[in-house]
Formats: structure tokens, C-alpha cells, sequence
């Protein structure tokens, strides 16, 4: 069963990495990252490593894309697309 | 234009090397099995039961077998936050602090700001309970202080010589500790005090201490990070 979830999850992972690969909008693409990481703190939670899943949840969900979406805020609108 | 030329060769070489690690760790996790032969590990989860006395595993090994690593780490993380100021300490005057005219926001933050802070404080506490430690508690403590930025703007005003005091202070604590131990038991970040009973807030001897003095520099690391990088030309 938690094999199944465990599937699913990176099936939905992998769908996550291609779509902010190939978005051309770049803060949608720090929005997808997000949902990447959050698919990766699920993963380490499962595999029991919590220490490594809220270390995750803390600093790649949260802290760093403030700090990406912050930046793309601060650049012109025109080069905010690829 | 069409499909093929929007798609450049680097993109899809990434997609193909992120494929191919994703296929072999499908086969590493298929063929996965639990083994009890006498490793590395499991060494340390039986000097960990008998010496520590710590109710998490991972937190003794970053605190305590591995504690000179963690001490690079914090220097790491110091000088990281050093060069960014560095380089961004000019901008500070023409830029503002990015912030949202939302009543939502702004109300809610006075309401969640206390619990976000206890939360931190109580993660960096029971770091040798429970999962957590120094590390994630810090960077909590500070995501609630980005919040606060977020809402109150160039309101907030954080005086970063005493950020600088607090951070200097706790690193001090932390080789002070090491030094203490080197003393007492000749051995760098040896253990000086009882050690008391598993799965009690006072046990484990030096390790809760280290990993207060690592969670008091982090929030102030990130925290001045955070105030470094939020700035913006204009409120949009």
C-alpha cells in the first residue's frame, strides 16, 4: 500500500520537474518548484528520515522561494519570461 | 514558430538525466530490503542506547559524534550570510522592504507571529526527543519573522548590530561548551554533565545546550539574511 503512494508521488514528482522545466513563465516555474519539494518532504517522511523531511519543508518549501519570487519581483516584467 | 524550436537541446537533457536518475532509483527502491548485518549504523545506534542517553539518533550524531562537523557548518552558514551583507549593504537605504496592503495579512500576523515563534522554540528544544533540532527550529523562528517583514514593511525596524551580538554570542557559547568538554573528559565536545534518563526534557547531557546555542545563531543568521534580500525598488 504505502509502495503504491510512494509511486504515485514520484510519478507526480517527475510530472512537477518537467512542467518547471518547461514553463515560461519564471514565478509559476518557483510555484511548481514548491510542489516539488512538498512531493519530496512526503517522500523522506516515508522513507523515516523526519529530521531530513522538515528540514526541507522548512527551508525548500518556505525559505528559499521567498527569497527566489522576491528576486523575479525585482526584475523587469519583459525578462521575467524565457 | 513551432513546437521544435521553442524546446532548446539543454532542456530536454535535463529532463532526460532527471528521467534516468528517477528510473534507477525505482529500481533501487523495488529491490529494497532491510538488512541486519553489523554496519556503520547500527554501531552508532548501540554506542547511542548505552553513552547518550538521547531519545533521537540523528540528533547525538549531529550533535555529538559529529560535532566538529556541525561547528563548520555554522562557520559556513556565517560566512554565507557575511558576504551577502557585504554585498548588499549599500542598497539598503534606496530600497524599501517589499510588503502587502492586506488587512487579512496584517491582522493575522499579530495573531500568528507568537505561535510560529513558541513553535520554533519548542522544535530547538526538544531536539533530542523528537525530530527537529537547532537547524529547522532557527529557520522556523525566522520564517515567522519574514512574515512580520511581509506584513509591517518598513515599519519593523531591526537593528542588525544587536542580530551581529546575539549571533557572535551563541557561536562563542558553542566552542565554549567544546572547550569545556576538552577539558573535563579530553575530548573536544565531550560530555560534562549527568546524563540522566531517555525521553526526559533534561537528559543527554551537552547535547540540548549545543543545539540551543546552534538554534539562537541560525534564527539570527536567516533572519538578517531575510531582511538583506527582501528589499525592493517600489511597491507594487
Amino acid at each position: 500500500m504505502i509502495g503504491l503512494v510512494v509511486l504515485a508521488i514520484f510519478i507526480s514528482m517527475i510530472i512537477l520537474a518537467i512542467f518547471t522545466i518547461f514553463n515560461r513563465d519564471l514565478p509559476h516555474s518557483v510555484i511548481l518548484f514548491m510542489g516539488f519539494g512538498l512531493g519530496s518532504v512526503v517522500l523522506f517522511f516515508l522513507f523515516s528520515a523526519p529530521d531530513v523531511a522538515l528540514t526541507e519543508a522548512v527551508i525548500g518549501t518556505g525559505a528559499s522561494s521567498v527569497v527566489l519570487l522576491v528576486t523575479l519581483l525585482q526584475v523587469r516584467p519583459k525578462e521575467r519570461k524565457r | 514558430m513551432s513546437l521544435k524550436q521553442k524546446i532548446s537541446i539543454q532542456s530536454i537533457l535535463v529532463s532526460l538525466v532527471v528521467s534516468i536518475m528517477t528510473i534507477i532509483l525505482l529500481g533501487v527502491l523495488l529491490n529494497f530490503t532491510t538488512s541486519f548485518e553489523p554496519t556503520l549504523g547500527n554501531e552508532l545506534l548501540r554506542i547511542n542506547a548505552n553513552n547518550t542517553k538521547s531519545a533521537n539518533a540523528v540528533t547525538s550524531v549531529v550533535t555529538y559524534f559529529r560535532g566538529f562537523d556541525t561547528l563548520g557548518e555554522v562557520t559556513i552558514l556565517f560566512l554565507s550570510i557575511f558576504g551577502v551583507g557585504l554585498g548588499l549593504k549599500g542598497f539598503k537605504d534606496k530600497l524599501n522592504i517589499f510588503s502587502y496592503e492586506n488587512t487579512l495579512l496584517k491582522i493575522g500576523v499579530d495573531t500568528l507571529f507568537p505561535i510560529i515563534i513558541l513553535f520554533g522554540i519548542y522544535v530547538i528544544i526538544h531536539g533530542h526527543l523528537s525530530p527537529g533540532g537547532g537547524f529547522q527550529g532557527g529557520v522556523i523562528i525566522a520564517s515567522g519573522f519574514l512574515l512580520m517583514f511581509l506584513a509591517k514593511g518598513d515599519d519593523l525596524n531591526i537593528n542588525h548590530k544587536i542580530l551581529e551580538l546575539i549571533e557572535s554570542l551563541s557561536g562563542a557559547g558553542f566552542i565554549l561548551i567544546a572547550l569545556l568538554g576538552l577539558l573535563v573528559t579530553d575530548r573536544f565536545l565531550g560530555n560534562f554533565l549527568p546524563l540522566g534518563e531517555v525521553g526526559k526534557l533534561f537528559s543527554g547531557g551537552v547535547i540540548p545546550l549545543i543545539y540551543i546555542f546552534v538554534g539562537i545563531k541560525v534564527s539570527a543568521e536567516i533572519t538578517a539574511l531575510l531582511e538583506y534580500f527582501i528589499r525592493i525598488k517600489d511597491v507594487r
